[in-house]
């Protein structure tokens, strides 16, 4: 059974072969995923990821272990990348009209006085607090955070093999490799087929689709610098689970370096596509 | 981690891209859906005629062009609804399924087909073509065609204009008829 359903901004996929035996597992599945987008969409004012933009600075905030998980790998992957990789740039896409403006910033302070995800502090494994202002945006990696969920939800209940895609963030699992294309940048409308995967994550960042309305900034932020990066090559990240195949691609992307060294040091593996390619 | 990338790539690119056009992907039939969004539900038929007062106040109101067909539309024996709509955008057509309670809320949406096109060149009937022979009676066939594509994040955005329409639906029309059988 193959089922999709709008949730986290794109469209999310759930497969499983094995036909209405699983629908219960699926059904399960996309709560979960529903779950995560309720927690951590910087568009809902209501998501807990926005009541810690809002507060954290002022007070500890208690978050959900799922949104602590997230939080933790966001931080590992800053560390792991000096600083290439952080998703405390939120006020840079709300300053280019990429996100919605929830609460007056202004009147928290100017943009250089916004810290980044090294600022968010631990006192407990589900109590955050910061130092700074925050305007945190986990958008991919909370993507690729639902789609391991979603995995796991599918592989408890008994499901044999199947994929997780999330508008291109996409995970398959069980002994049966699986085919993998990839949309040409060239030409989106035109697939690529990268080969066979079992076990394993891909995400892609690209702007392809972002582009659509022209006189919009990129959405991708280097966060050392603060530029809008541009570029009109497709970058693949593979590895063992999405939540990182998703950040490392912002590393990829941003550095334009394929073996950019955070890479190995999560297992991973970077595929970069031209935009020149045509067939 | 398993990956066994695809022999061509290491050869080039150029190689490895026979062009495999994304077109269509189809999900469940409208059988499937009503079972998956009301599940143990009886469903019945209830078309609804859309005059062309209520059109234009659902185009206004979602600033979806294409004429929404008002035959599509079944109801729960508790007063729920199934609405069956299409969103026809620059760069994809999507047909998907909306479940409102008795009260208008939005309970669930599926998708049941999602077609990318360039644009408008390709005509209507040239991708309802690519259904024809794909039902509920063929699943067996649906599961191969299974792609698993990566790429850049498509937006949903166009078909949450298609579920502002079907709310306006609900108050310009279903609620009214809501109301006039329970007065009965």
């Amino acid at each position: 059974m193959i089922r999709c359903k709008p949730l986290l901004g794109t469209f999310v996929e759930i497969f499983t072969p094995d036909g209405g035996y699983s629908s219960n597992a699926i059904e399960n599945a996309f709560l979960a995923i529903a779950e995560v987008q309720a927690l951590m969409g910087f568009h809902n004012p209501e998501s807990e990821l926005s009541d810690i933009n809002a507060r954290c600075y002022l007070e500890a905030v208690r978050i959900h272990p799922w949104t602590a998980k997230v939080l933790t790998i966001a931080q590992e992957i800053h560390l792991h990348s000096d600083g290439l990789f952080n998703c405390g740039i939120g006020h840079h896409l709300v300053a280019s009209g990429l996100l919605p403006r929830h609460f007056n910033h202004q009147a928290i302070g100017r943009v250089e006085q916004f810290g980044g995800i090294e600022h968010l502090q631990f006192l407990e494994s589900t109590l955050v607090r910061s130092r700074l202002p925050l305007c945190l945006d986990l958008g991919g990696i909370a993507k690729g955070f639902a789609v391991d969920l979603a995995v796991n939800i599918l592989q408890s209940a008994g499901v044999q093999s199947g994929s997780v895609n999330a508008g291109g963030d996409l995970r398959v699992f069980g002994s049966e490799a699986q085919n993998i294309q990839i949309r040409n940048p060239a030409n989106p409308h035109e697939l690529i087929n990268l080969g066979n995967m079992c076990e394993g994550a891909i995400a892609t960042s690209s702007l392809y689709f972002a582009k659509r309305d022209e006189y919009l900034k990129s959405y991708m932020v280097n966060p050392i610098n603060h530029d809008h990066v541009e570029s009109s090559e497709s970058y693949s990240v593979i590895a063992k689970e999405c939540i990182y195949a998703d950040a490392l691609t912002k590393i990829v992307s941003i550095s334009r370096n394929t073996d950019h060294p955070c890479l190995a040091h999560f297992s991973a593996q970077a595929i970069t596509i031209p935009n020149t390619l045509t067939t | 981690m398993y990956w066994k990338p695809n022999p061509l790539l290491i050869i080039g690119l150029a190689a490895a891209s026979a062009p495999i056009i994304a077109q269509a992907k189809i999900y469940v039939s409208v059988e499937q859906a009503q079972k998956v969004l009301f599940p143990n539900k009886t469903l019945t038929k209830n078309p609804i005629i859309i005059t062309d007062d209520l059109q234009d106040k659902m185009r206004s109101a979602s600033s979806i062009r294409h004429p929404f067909q008002g035959d599509r539309v079944w109801r729960t024996t508790d007063g729920g609804w199934f609405i069956v709509d299409e969103v026809v955008g620059k760069h994809e057509m999507i047909t998907y399924a909306v479940a409102l309670s008795p009260t208008g809320a939005v309970t669930g949406i599926e998708i049941l087909d999602y077609v990318e096109s360039y644009g408008y060149e390709v005509a209507e009937a040239q991708w309802r073509n690519q259904f024809i022979g794909k039902t509920a009676a063929d699943p067996i066939k649906l599961n191969k065609d299974i792609q698993n594509i990566g790429g850049a994040t498509l937006s949903c955005k166009h078909l949450t204009d298609g579920v502002k329409r079907v709310a306006v639906l609900y108050d310009l029309a279903l609620k009214s008829q809501a109301q006039a059988s329970k007065a009965k």
